[in-house]
């Protein structure tokens, strides 16, 4: 039967879309928070930040492949400005207030989308080229959500290779396991710390922008995003790439799932699968995880 | 005769490190057993292993002949094994005798009267200020544990882990840090306690083995390389080759 | 007195002062309706009372046991939907039997969420109850037909107060209502301070000072802090009964992330550790809020910019700021 058939291609080329944004965004939280020991409550927000400013920069004028580019770069600026006021002060001080703080910034900058924007939904103009659909074995799948895919793909690859063959990368990576040991060899862990949360902050951003014309942009979607990476998060296993990757296929698929065949209670669904697997697996699916 | 605390090929992997390596040790009642070796021998590592704070990957840990393997801390203290840690570890924002009643009432019982006063608890409070008094903490008692000298935190450690009653006490490097005079002190203070219980010291100060450790074992590269009476550990050749390098 | 009986304690305890000061304090609220029987002040009071009881509920939880919960309007949100629903469903009339249900509800619900967080470490812990509380959330929005969704859960009866069948007055009175508020309150109050002091509290502070070292010592730390987070959402289930009672109406907002953000907010204004300080802090963020939200639609914006400024200039909220001049002065 084509329908099934079609059916099915259309949700596992949206779990793979959906699961890759989640990756993004948590693979951001990750970055920040093993080089700096901060949980970046509002990194839902920033992730919302970079959508709206790819919606307007579309609207007035620039091109959409123009606007993934230009977009990120603004949320990490704003990124940047976050860490030296008031990030960087809070590093020497409990978990809990850091929580608090970011908690804080989160329903700041939330209060500050809404001024800005409004409440009411937006939508992202595609440019005509991508707009149109291709078969694939029965379905009519939008081009824009393969190339989507496609840029996904390019930020996983280019950021593996960063972090594995760029000098900067690998002392990033250092520093996760043992920050004494490279503020020994005369790198600065202010730069480091300044480096991880403006990367992790532009992940973030990409992340907003091309998630923007797959969904509608409302305020609220930061919050979504943020317990969602957090579900990644958990289940793969804090700090583990491995693990994120697999926990952001998984909950793309289930929440493709979900939202496919019992719409409102989606989310309760992946709150659940999470509960049950930190009751018997606290350090995540691949037990890499290290919560402190 | 049945040994008091014993390990069977208990081993431990970090990753593709072996940190403790099949050790088999018979620990007696009573008396002081010191564990050396060099830096990274895997001594806290064993301990670690023996106190439950972390899982052995395998091997066996028996104590009074009861498999203790992996058991929750918790439980471990109730049966008296008790310890100190290396980097001081207080109840930093509780004053010096809330540090040590509440070991003390841990350990008693008690900690589920939630309509009761800490101070009807009289046992408990009587007994803390002995402990007090036994290791002359008694004119810090009200001070909180954050203000305390260093030498003095590190008595307070010895002080809590007492209040758990142990009948044998791991110290994990006790003079870490310390003046010659403040190791004295607390030199003094193992002795005396080794009159009652068994204890086991991981220590770097050798003198300090020496001069009052009943046995010694000497770890290396996660294995016990040597085991004996001080006398015969000082003259041991693969313990100086641990040590000093093999010589050519 | 034999010194070996005695515990030096910076905290005097309960002395002749505070207690004249509670009371005064105390007889002041009671007296309140009686003098001032404007309906708005007599509600605006009402309403710190309860966020007052579930700041000072956070604060078991935050400022003794050292676990962050982000949305603990969640369990005040449960309790106030079931006693809603008893009282809409089951018996229009019976008051305390709602509130008891209210109560053991919210502990039914609480028990596997809690055991499951105290398997992590602090921040996982953190993290979860965020995304419990936003499953309830979504469960209470979505489930039109049991909670009225969107629109919230309306009709609630009032029943009458009564102690022992003696009919005091009725629950739709807001001076009634007020005065009933106050009494729980206080009682909470006093019941939780009495706990906090106790040897179970000593096992809480243990606990928050160094999970670690409270293990060696003996204590069976995820056990002790299931029960610190059972003590905190049972007394938060108490605030959500008086809330449903006094409102005779809740709505999904209740439980939003945003609305928990408030009751942190609360605790840290006040200070964290105090009991008495989130009470305080309370009272000023619902002045604040009724003073703010009538001028702005942006109240998120100052809510957040003033968590961050609190954490990063006032950890230690006002009752911090007292200590603070104490030692300027002694300077």
């Amino acid at each position: 039967m084509g329908g099934a058939l079609s059916t099915s291609v259309d949700i596992t080329l949206n779990s793979l879309v959906l699961g890759g944004v989640f990756l993004i965004v948590a693979t951001g939280l990750n970055i920040i928070y093993g080089l700096s020991r901060v949980m970046n409550l509002a990194h839902g927000s920033l992730y919302a930040i970079g959508a709206y400013a790819g919606y307007t920069l579309t609207t007035i004028g620039f091109n959409y492949f123009a606007a993934i580019v230009i977009a990120p770069v603004l949320v990490a600026a704003v990124g940047l400005l976050l860490e030296r006021t008031i990030i960087s002060p809070m590093r020497k001080r409990s978990m809990v207030y850091t929580l608090i703080l970011t908690y804080g910034l989160m329903f700041f900058l939330d209060g500050l989308i809404k001024q800005s924007w409004g409440n009411e939904p937006r939508f992202v103009e595609l440019p005509a080229m991508i707009k149109s659909t291709i078969p694939i074995l029965g379905s009519h799948y939008p081009v824009f959500r393969l190339v989507t895919l496609f840029i996904i793909a390019g930020v996983m690859t280019g950021l593996m290779l960063f972090l594995n063959k760029t000098k900067i990368g690998i002392i990033l990576r250092a520093a996760s396991t043992i920050p004494e040991m490279v503020s020994c060899l005369g790198i600065n862990m202010k730069h480091v710390h300044i480096g991880a949360f403006v990367l992790g902050c532009a992940l973030a951003g990409i992340a907003g922008t091309i998630a923007g014309p797959l969904t509608t942009i409302d305020p609220l979607m930061g919050h979504e995003m943020l317990i969602s990476s957090f579900v990644v998060i958990v289940i793969g296993g804090l700090g583990s790439l491995r693990g994120a990757v697999f926990a952001a296929l998984l909950i793309g698929a289930v929440q493709t799932l979900a939202e496919f065949f019992i719409t409102d209670l989606a989310m309760v669904i992946v709150y659940m699968l999470m509960a049950v697997i930190l009751a018997f697996m606290p350090r995540g699916l691949l037990g890499e995880g290290r919560f402190e | 005769m049945e040994a008091f605390l014993c390990t069977e090929d208990l081993c431990r992997h970090f990753g593709g490190v072996t940190a403790t390596d099949c050790v088999c040790i018979n620990i007696e009642h009573n008396g002081l057993r010191s564990i050396i070796g060099p830096n990274g021998a895997g001594k806290t590592t064993f301990i670690n292993i023996v106190t439950g704070r972390i899982p052995a990957s395998s091997g066996k840990v028996l104590f009074q002949g009861c498999d203790i393997t992996n058991k929750p801390t918790h439980e471990l203290v109730k049966m008296g094994i008790c310890r100190t840690f290396q980097i001081t570890s207080v109840f930093k924002d509780l004053s010096v005798f809330e540090n040590v009643r509440i070991a003390r009432q841990a350990r008693k019982g008690g900690s589920l009267k939630i309509f009761s006063l800490k101070k009807h608890l009289r046992e408990v409070t009587e007994e803390t200020w002995n402990i007090l008094e036994r290791l002359d903490l008694q004119n810090l008692a009200a001070e909180p544990a954050k203000n305390l000298a260093y030498g003095d935190q590190r008595v307070l450690e010895v002080a809590i882990a007492m209040a758990g009653t142990p009948t044998i006490l791991f110290l994990d490097e006790p003079t870490a840090g310390m003046s010659p005079a403040e190791t004295r002190h607390i030199s003094d203070l193992i002795q005396g306690l080794a009159e009652d219980i068994s204890i086991v010291l991981v220590e770097h100060d050798m003198d300090l083995v020496m001069s009052i450790s009943d046995a010694i074992t000497v770890l290396h590269y996660g294995s016990i390389i040597a085991e004996g009476q001080p006398d015969d550990i000082r003259s041991n050749e693969l313990v100086r080759e641990a040590y000093l390098g093999k010589e050519e | 007195m034999d010194k070996h009986l005695t515990i030096p304690d910076n905290d005097k305890g309960i002395t002749a002062y505070k207690i004249a000061a509670i009371t005064v304090l105390i007889a002041g609220l009671a007296l309140f309706p009686f003098v001032i029987t404007n309906r708005f002040y007599i509600s605006l009071i009402n309403e710190m009372l309860i966020y007052g009881l579930l700041a000072m509920s956070l604060d078991v939880l935050l400022g003794y046991t050292g676990l962050l919960s982000f949305m603990h309007n969640a369990y005040l949100g449960i309790s106030a939907y079931v006693v809603g629903l008893f009282l809409i469903h089951i018996s229009p009339s019976s008051l305390w039997l709602a509130l008891v249900a209210g109560v053991i509800f919210t502990s039914v619900v609480a028990l596997p969420v809690g055991w499951v967080q105290v398997r992590t470490g602090g921040l996982a812990f953190a993290l979860l109850t965020l995304a419990f509380g936003m499953m309830f959330h979504t469960i209470v929005w979505k489930w039109y037909g049991l909670t009225g969704g969107d629109d919230g859960l309306m009709g609630v009866p009032n029943p009458a107060i009564t102690i022992f069948g003696w009919k005091i007055g009725d629950s739709g009175d807001p001076a009634t209502m007020y005065l009933f508020t106050l009494v729980i309150v206080a009682l909470c109050y006093l019941l939780t301070r009495r706990i906090i002091r106790s040897p179970f509290g000593a096992v809480l502070e243990a606990i928050r000072e160094n999970e670690e070292r409270a293990a060696f010592i003996g204590i069976n730390v995820r056990m002790y802090k299931l029960f610190g987070w059972m003590l905190a959402c049972m007394l938060a289930g108490v605030a959500g009964a008086l809330f449903i009672l006094y409102k005779g109406y809740i709505g999904p907002t209740t439980m939003s992330a945003f609305a928990g953000a408030g009751v942190l907010m609360m605790v840290l204004l006040g200070g964290l550790g105090t009991l008495w300080g989130p009470l305080v802090g309370a009272a000023i963020f619902i002045y604040i809020q009724d003073y703010i939200s009538t001028m702005t639609e942006h109240w998120e914006i100052y809510l957040g910019m003033v968590v961050v400024l609190l954490v990063l200039f006032l950890p230690t909220g006002f009752v911090g700021l007292g200590s603070y001049f104490k030692r300027l002065g002694k300077e």
